[in-house]
């Protein structure tokens, strides 16, 4: 186990641990070039991102935007992050791929 | 033979103290989340449990007769990915999506998360080469120890990075800690002699340690290496050493020495060329070259 899982595991538990809700955001599959690969995670609570990151500009956006509809609705979805089509223009997106990103609800654990 | 053990389906949270409990005592975890068909959203969780790690499971998040069936396949998965995981070289085992054939049905799409035992960066010789060697070691995620049979410089308050700081005698440098095949080794020490000593040991081991790098001028590890082929080890054995040890960065510092060792450790880790990405792109020569010569005044 890498430093990073470790610290996206214990900042999980943790956050189960003292109820606090959070959302489980993890890169399930990329194409072509892409910021992070298979096994990136972010933990996501209400006020932001509590650890780890998937990608820094590159459509972190987005998955913060569905960790939101998540927290709302708690219904697992996965978002298709297309990094592709904006390579020349102004767009963070400069990184010229696809990601496919899991996002579940982590709900406080039963006391 | 595979032995689980059956528990309620787990979930993000109950995984997670799972797979750290299994991390804690040092071994290998494997999380699957099924992303589609009936099962979708599953967790299960299969850990190391026994003497024999390819054998003994314990797995959790099973419950009925259909979710054993796509809980054995996912059983034989991960532990392909147990087997991969300890073998030695460019990311044997991947973190990532497989499919799962299941009879009388769809094939479903399972995720899976590898969670290896933490690597062991074992630096032997602790003087002025392994202060930076040990802080790049703790960067990347290993659990460093460091070894030396000098009183003064085995001392843990000079390694903070460290989780071990250990006194040996050189003549059994690894007799309170033995080599696993997940251990690397950097010898550093202050002579060729204790060298020797270190690589006698490591060479006979099997399986053989990950990693053995090995510091020195191309004297020194020709002479090294010509005492061990006089004593009777093979060649091909000792072309398995790094030394020396480190990619090519013309490094003359500690600190850049070091950066060259874990610039080395990290091409090991992930298969890279060890070349500048400039270099093996070469951006603007392939798809700007002409254009750009023709603008040139």
């Amino acid at each position: 186990m890498n430093d990073e899982q470790l610290r996206i595991l214990e900042a999980l538990v943790e956050a189960a641990d003292s109820g606090r809700t959070a959302v489980l955001a993890t890169v399930v599959r990329t194409r072509g070039s892409t910021p992070r690969k298979a096994g990136a995670r972010m933990l996501i609570g209400r006020d932001g991102v509590w650890a780890g990151t998937v990608g820094g500009g590159c459509g972190e956006g987005e998955v913060l935007e569905a960790a939101h509809a998540v927290l709302a609705d708690g219904r697992t979805r996965t978002v298709r992050v297309d990094l592709t089509e904006d390579l020349l223009t102004l767009s963070p997106a400069v990184c010229g791929g696809i990601m496919e990103i899991r996002l579940e609800l982590v709900p406080p654990s039963p006391r | 033979m595979v032995t689980y053990a059956h528990h309620d389906a787990v979930d993000a949270a109950t995984a997670a103290r799972l797979v750290l409990e299994a991390h804690r005592l040092g071994r290998t975890s494997v999380e699957a989340v099924v992303l589609g068909g009936p099962f979708a959203g599953t967790r299960f969780v299969l850990r190391e449990a026994g003497p024999d790690p390819l054998l003994h499971f314990e797995a959790s998040g099973l419950q009925g007769a259909e979710r054993d069936v796509l809980a054995s396949a996912i059983a034989d998965a991960a532990r392909s990915f147990i087997r991969g995981s300890s073998t030695p070289g460019p990311r044997a085992a991947h973190t990532g999506i497989q499919e799962i054939a299941l009879p009388d049905s769809e094939p479903v799409e399972v995720y899976f998360e590898l969670y290896p035992p933490t690597p062991e960066l074992v630096i032997v010789g602790a003087g002025h080469l392994a202060l930076p060697l040990s802080e790049v070691g703790r960067l990347l995620g290993f659990r460093v120890v460091v070894l030396d049979d000098r009183p003064d410089f085995a001392r843990r308050d000079r390694f903070p990075a460290a989780s071990e700081v250990v006194r040996v005698d050189f003549r059994d440098p690894f007799a309170n800690h033995p080599p696993t095949h997940l251990s690397h080794h950097l010898l550093v020490t202050r002579g060729h002699r204790f060298d020797c000593e270190c690589l006698r040991q490591l060479l006979v081991l099997e399986p053989p340690p990950c990693y053995i790098g090995m510091i020195g001028s191309r004297r020194r590890v020709r002479a090294t290496f010509h005492q061990l082929v006089d004593e009777g080890f093979a060649p091909e054995r000792l072309a398995g050493i790094r030394a020396p040890v480190g990619l090519d960065l013309g490094a003359e510092t500690p600190a850049e020495i070091a950066i060259a060792v874990a610039a080395e450790l990290v091409r090991e880790r992930r298969g890279g060329t060890g070349l500048p990405l400039s270099e093996k792109e070469r951006i603007a020569e392939r798809f700007f070259g002409n254009r750009d010569a023709a603008r040139t005044p």
